[in-house]
């Protein structure tokens, strides 16, 4: 029975040798360890044995056991080993084709803009406010100081609805709104669509955003220095710190007195170009000292309160910062315009 | 307006160059848009009279001539022209003068110098030089004969000084308050205030020479509006001859824009440019007598214009009449029956003060737009009417050879007291935020052309000059102050306020910005497109419930005849739009206002739409795309909603038929928030694409925003730890009726729960073979927690059959084996 045992262990652990196949190390262990297998088989037969060798044939019998497991699984983890080796040779991806995705999406530039200047304002202590695009005469002109059949009216021919009701051509009706039922002071910007009759083209549209910005508090307490350093620290934040800002008298029926606000060319640096009229000077807004007028339509005392108010189109800062010089772009929604916009509203503009 | 420097320097002593004029003005509000340089195309052509015509001994078509250009000599010339005589003044090229328009059918030197002009000889004769005619100096196509300059010119003067060929002209943007700067001499004022110089005025006794011979004819001006018209001056004049104006003054008129017609005509527009007062000359003999009635239009209800056209009134337009009828439509243009013509030897000139709105209404409403109604409609300066009246009569007398026939009546019904303004300084300064020394801010004041006096207190009284009628106030006082020296003098200070937090939370911004966001995440491309709309997309589209199509009065075309209803239609426009330019999918959305007209009152509403088209999701290489179609939006939507925090209150309900007739009856829903119609989704109705020529479905949806806008800012769940015991899942399917919504089965399943059923989800929807017809299985997994211990699943078990009896019997369903 020793000699039976022993040479099961051999014949074993020979063919267990170091590259024994994942089939053969499968076949040994059933063959000797498993359920039939030679082993069990001679714990079956120990009837046979004399009782006195009975004890030394089992110690044997279990020590061929373990040593056997411990073999096949030295070889089934270096199999395992082999075999992973072997499957990562083999299972390359073309790590250059295009992954799993779905379509990308883009902010668009008039958001990218209007935002990043409704920051501004915001972190100027601006609270924003939306008034409504469908107006009346008083709201966007006379309060506004356009009496009727001024010719400063002609200056945004407008389009009318019915209901003796018209589409703004200004979001400064806003002033109107906020002023009419709120009392100073007040730091607000209306942004919105505006409207006028003009057709849409490279330069002009039927349809673009602006936003009105003013301040009104008691007299003094803003004044026209406060409206430029409102403005410089406005336009610097938007178009950069070392952006050069002037003043330059104008007219505007709302605003006493007014000023058209130019910033350096961005293009030319202020050298002079094509796009600045050889001027070194851009247009940018108009602002000015809210009209006396104004505030007497909405019932607060000209001579208690006082206040400025700009108002820019988004579409013309827009085009500006981005180099862009045709306005139908903005309407037309080409992907191949929008598609160079990023899908992120920070830092584009 | 244009200005002409020459003009100005008659006015002017000024040294500094164009660009700082230019500067100056567009700082000051006057902005000056262009800065052109004439100058003339010939250099060495002199004025010259020619002395004798002979025959060309060689040629029968030519002349001899012998010019004399004073000064500078006598010369013989060959010239061709027919029109030469001897007495006339012509224009005169001396060899060495250089002509770039070399006429003679010669070609055009393309810039530089034109080679210098060599003695010829012609047909056997030296010519010493030419005549000119208009071609060959560059000044008009004309080429009939040589330049006729017979209208007082010295021979030997400079042909292109004498015509002012070499001129700067600065193209002014006047704003609608600056009516007095509508003129050589406005403009001329206001620099001079600007640079700090004295302005000339117009000669006096200039201006008297044309009182010589004075008649006796008066005339009667009966003025019956005088709010639309407070004063009226006429003057009449005889022994006109009609003709050209000389050359220099047509150039004038044509460097300022306009066209000359003759030597009457042209010398009202040369007054009008000059002082700013529009003018109007009438023949005296085709008025019925010497009288003018200014009046209302009342029942008159048509008069023909010197256009030929007959206008029609209505009662508030202003007419100048004659005894009889309408002669002119007041400050907007004359009429036909009293028009100066080439047989007119005596005229009326009208010089009035029209009421600014008056003029505006009539000339909008004509579509009749004039250099004198823009003035009258600015506003001119209301003591110039005379001055105006004597400096044209001047101008006739001289060019045209009129005579006075009687004295100026001037009616003057409503006359204007000067406007004095008190100014309190202090105010002023609070305005501006600067400080003006009191002597200064009266120096500025006064450059304007207004009186300063002082008044009690930190206070001045000032009368302002009757060209300034948009001065009524102290702030446009403070504007004139701030604005003659520049507004640079203003320091930039941030207000106090400034910094202050703003008092609203700007909900609504954050709002838009999560929308975009959220839609951004989901791959769609933001656009913005124009709010009008033809009519038949409103239609098509419909719009806000029971609300009324806004509609444009004056629309630009009817394809924007309307503002839009619903923002679809844009969103397929720009779908359509990039389909054309190689775009084979589309995932888009937009976020803005739709609108309509409930009675008198205008509604507004905020939206979101989204529109996907073509593939959305692009597999690994070799598997197919996912194509856009209704499940692709609504699981976009769905994770709009659940970002949002909404999603536990959104519904999808199937349409009625034809409820929402853009969409694909079968494959569209009703967007519902806690019981509340939010919006639809679907895809676009076959018929729809096929007009749209889509190739493939396009899922469309448009939510409403102020229904969403009505929930909390942060609309959120209360906030609970993670469970710390575990789940037990159990799965059943469940035999149902084919049109049974899913959704309602799910509904069904968790009512019949316990109150510890946490989810149930389902995962698959199955028909066909072994289920009979008309009968679905619906797959659904359930998911049970107690918060506070394990489950059995002794428990689960016991609780998952009570529920699956329930449901069956609820639902008429059956379990699937
Ligand atoms: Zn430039």
């Amino acid at each position: 029975m020793r000699e039976k045992l022993e040479e099961i262990r051999r014949r074993a652990l020979a063919e267990l040798a170091d590259y024994a196949s994942t089939d053969r190390i499968e076949e040994v262990r059933v063959r000797v360890l498993g359920r039939q297998g030679e082993l069990t088989a001679v714990m079956r037969g120990m009837r046979e044995v004399p009782p006195e060798q009975r004890p030394e044939i089992g110690r044997l019998v279990n020590e061929i056991k373990v040593q056997v497991e411990a073999r096949i699984e030295v070889l089934a983890a270096a199999a395992a080993r082999a075999a992973l080796e072997h499957a990562l040779t083999q299972e390359r991806v073309d790590v250059t084709l295009p992954g799993v995705r779905s379509s990308c999406g883009r902010f668009h530039p008039l958001t990218l803009a209007g935002e990043r200047i409704l920051d501004i304002l915001v972190a100027m202590g601006f609270e924003i406010v939306d008034t409504p695009d469908i107006e009346d005469d008083f709201h966007n002109f006379a309060a506004l100081n356009f009496p009727p059949g001024h010719p400063a009216r002609d200056m945004q021919d407008t389009f009318f609805v019915d209901a003796g009701l018209l589409l703004r051509t200004h979001t400064s009706n806003g002033q109107i709104r906020v002023l009419e039922r709120r009392r100073p002071p007040l730091a607000v910007v209306c942004p919105g669509n505006c409207f006028r009759r003009d057709e849409l083209t490279v330069r002009s549209s039927p349809m673009f955003s602006q936003m009105d910005v003013f301040m009104v508090d008691e007299i003094g307490r803003v004044t026209m220095a406060h409206l430029k350093g409102v403005l410089i620290e406005f336009l610097r934040a938007f178009f950069g710190p070392d952006t050069r800002v002037r003043f330059r008298a104008s007219f505007f029926p709302f605003t006493e007195p007014s000023a058209e606000v130019d910033i350096g060319c961005l293009l030319c640096g202020g050298a002079g170009c094509r796009v600045c009229k050889q001027t070194g000077w851009t247009e940018i807004l108009g602002s000015g000292m809210i009209h006396p007028n104004v505030l007497r339509a909405v019932g607060h005392d000209p001579e208690s309160y006082q206040g400025f108010a700009f108002g820019l189109g988004v579409e013309r800062m827009a085009m500006l910062k981005l180099g862009v010089d045709d306005l139908r772009l903005f309407f037309e929604n080409d992907h191949r315009f929008l598609n160079q916009f990023p899908a992120t509203d920070e830092g584009v503009l | 307006m244009r200005l002409p420097l020459r003009w100005l320097r008659e006015f002017l002593e000024i040294a500094a160059s164009p660009t700082e004029i230019a500067d100056r003005l567009t700082m000051a509000g006057l902005e000056v848009e262009a800065i052109e340089n004439h100058a003339p195309a010939f250099a060495g052509v002199v004025v010259a009279r020619v002395l004798t015509v002979e025959r060309h001994p060689n040629a029968d078509r030519l002349s001899l001539c012998e010019v004399d250009a004073g000064p500078i000599g006598r010369f013989r010339v060959v010239c061709g022209a027919p029109n030469v005589r001897a007495g006339m003044v012509s224009a005169y090229a001396q060899v060495g003068a250089r002509l770039k328009a070399a006429g003679h059918g010669a070609v055009e030197q393309a810039g530089g110098f034109a080679p210098q002009l060599e003695a010829a000889v012609i047909r056997g004769v030296r010519s010493e030089g030419m005549l000119c005619s208009e071609r060959e100096l560059g000044l008009s196509a004309e080429h009939a004969g040589i330049l006729d300059l017979s209208n007082g010119s010295e021979p030997g003067t400079d042909l292109a000084e004498y015509l002012q060929l070499a001129d700067t002209v600065l193209d002014v943007t006047v704003m609608p308050n600056r009516g007095d700067c509508m003129s050589i001499f406005g403009l001329a004022r206001e620099l001079a205030a600007l640079f700090g110089v004295r302005v000339r005025t117009l000669s006096r006794r200039r201006a008297a020479k044309a009182r010589d011979g004075v008649g006796h004819l008066s005339i009667a001006v009966d003025i019956r509006d005088p709010d639309l018209c407070p004063r009226y001056a006429a003057l009449a004049m005889e022994r006109v001859r009609i003709g050209p104006s000389p050359l220099w003054l047509q150039r004038r008129l044509e460097l300022c824009g306009m066209r000359a017609v003759n030597n009457v005509v042209d010398a009202t527009n040369y007054v009008m440019l000059e002082l700013g007062q529009p003018l109007h000359a009438f023949d005296l003999r085709r008025l019925a007598g010497p009288k003018i009635v200014v009046r209302r239009a009342g029942n008159d209800r048509e008069m023909v214009t010197l256009d030929g056209i007959a206008r029609t009134l209505v009662a508030d337009d202003l007419l100048i009449c004659d005894a009889e009828r309408p002669v002119a439509l007041a400050g907007v243009m004359g009429g036909q029956n009293s028009e100066v013509g080439e047989t007119t030897d005596a005229v009326l000139l009208e010089s009035a003060y029209f009421d600014p709105v008056a003029i505006a209404r009539t000339s909008r409403r004509l579509g009749l737009r004039s250099e004198a109604s823009a003035r009258f409609e600015r506003g001119i300066d209301r003591a110039v009417q005379v001055t105006a009246l004597w400096r044209v009569a001047e101008l006739i007398r001289k060019y045209a050879g009129g005579r006075l026939c009687g004295q100026v009546t001037d009616v003057d019904a409503k006359p204007a007291e000067p406007r004095t303004i008190t100014l309190d300084v202090g105010r002023m300064e609070g305005l501006l935020g600067v400080r003006v020394p009191l002597p200064e801010v009266r120096r500025r004041l006064r450059a304007i052309g207004a009186q300063v006096a002082s008044a009690p207190g930190n206070r001045l009284y000032v009368t302002v000059p009757s060209f300034r009628g948009d001065l009524s106030e102290m702030a446009d006082l403070a504007e004139e102050v701030a604005r003659l020296k520049g507004l640079a003098e203003v320091p930039a200070t941030l207000p106090p306020g400034a910094g202050r937090v703003a008092v609203e939370r700007e909900w609504q911004r954050s709002f838009r910005c999560a929308s975009r966001d959220l839609m951004l995440g989901c791959g769609l491309t933001e656009v913005r497109t124009i709010s009008l709309t033809a009519a038949a997309e409103n239609e098509r589209f419909g719009g806000l419930d029971r609300a009324a199509p806004v509609r444009l009065q004056n629309p630009l075309s009817a394809e924007l005849g309307e503002m839009r209803r619903s923002l679809l239609g844009g969103l397929l426009q720009a779908l359509r739009f990039n389909l054309n330019r190689e775009a084979s999918a589309f995932h888009a959305f937009e976020i803005g206002r739709v609108y309509g007209l409930v009675g008198d009152a205008a509604l507004e509403a905020e939206r979101l739409a989204a529109l996907t088209y073509g593939d959305y999701v692009l597999g690994r290489i070799g598997a197919p795309p996912v194509r856009a179609d209704f499940f692709t939006l609504k699981g976009i939507v769905e994770r709009y909603f659940e970002g949002l925090g909404l999603d536990a209150a959104v519904r999808f309900e199937p349409l009625t038929a034809n409820e929402v007739p853009y969409l694909h009856p079968g494959k569209a829903a009703r967007i519902v928030l806690d019981g509340r119609s939010a919006g639809v989704i679907g895809e676009l109705h076959p018929a729809e694409a096929r007009r749209l020529e889509l190739a493939y479905a396009c899922a469309l949806c448009e939510v409403d925003l102020s229904v969403l806008m009505t929930y909390e800012s942060s609309p959120r769940r209360a906030i609970e730890p993670p469970p710390r015991f575990p789940s037990v899942g159990r799965d059943l399917a469940l035999v149902v009726d084919r049109g049974l919504p899913a959704d309602q089965v799910v509904r069904a399943v968790v009512e019949a729960g316990p109150a510890w059923l946490e989810r149930v989800e389902l995962f698959d929807v199955y028909e066909g073979e072994p289920m009979a017809v008309g009968k679905k299985s619906v797959g659904l997994a359930c998911r049970y927690r107690a918060r506070d211990r394990t489950l059995t699943d002794a428990e689960v078990n016991r609780a998952h059959e009570e529920l699956i009896a329930r449901v069956t019997t609820r639902l008429g369903a059956e379990l699937r084996a």
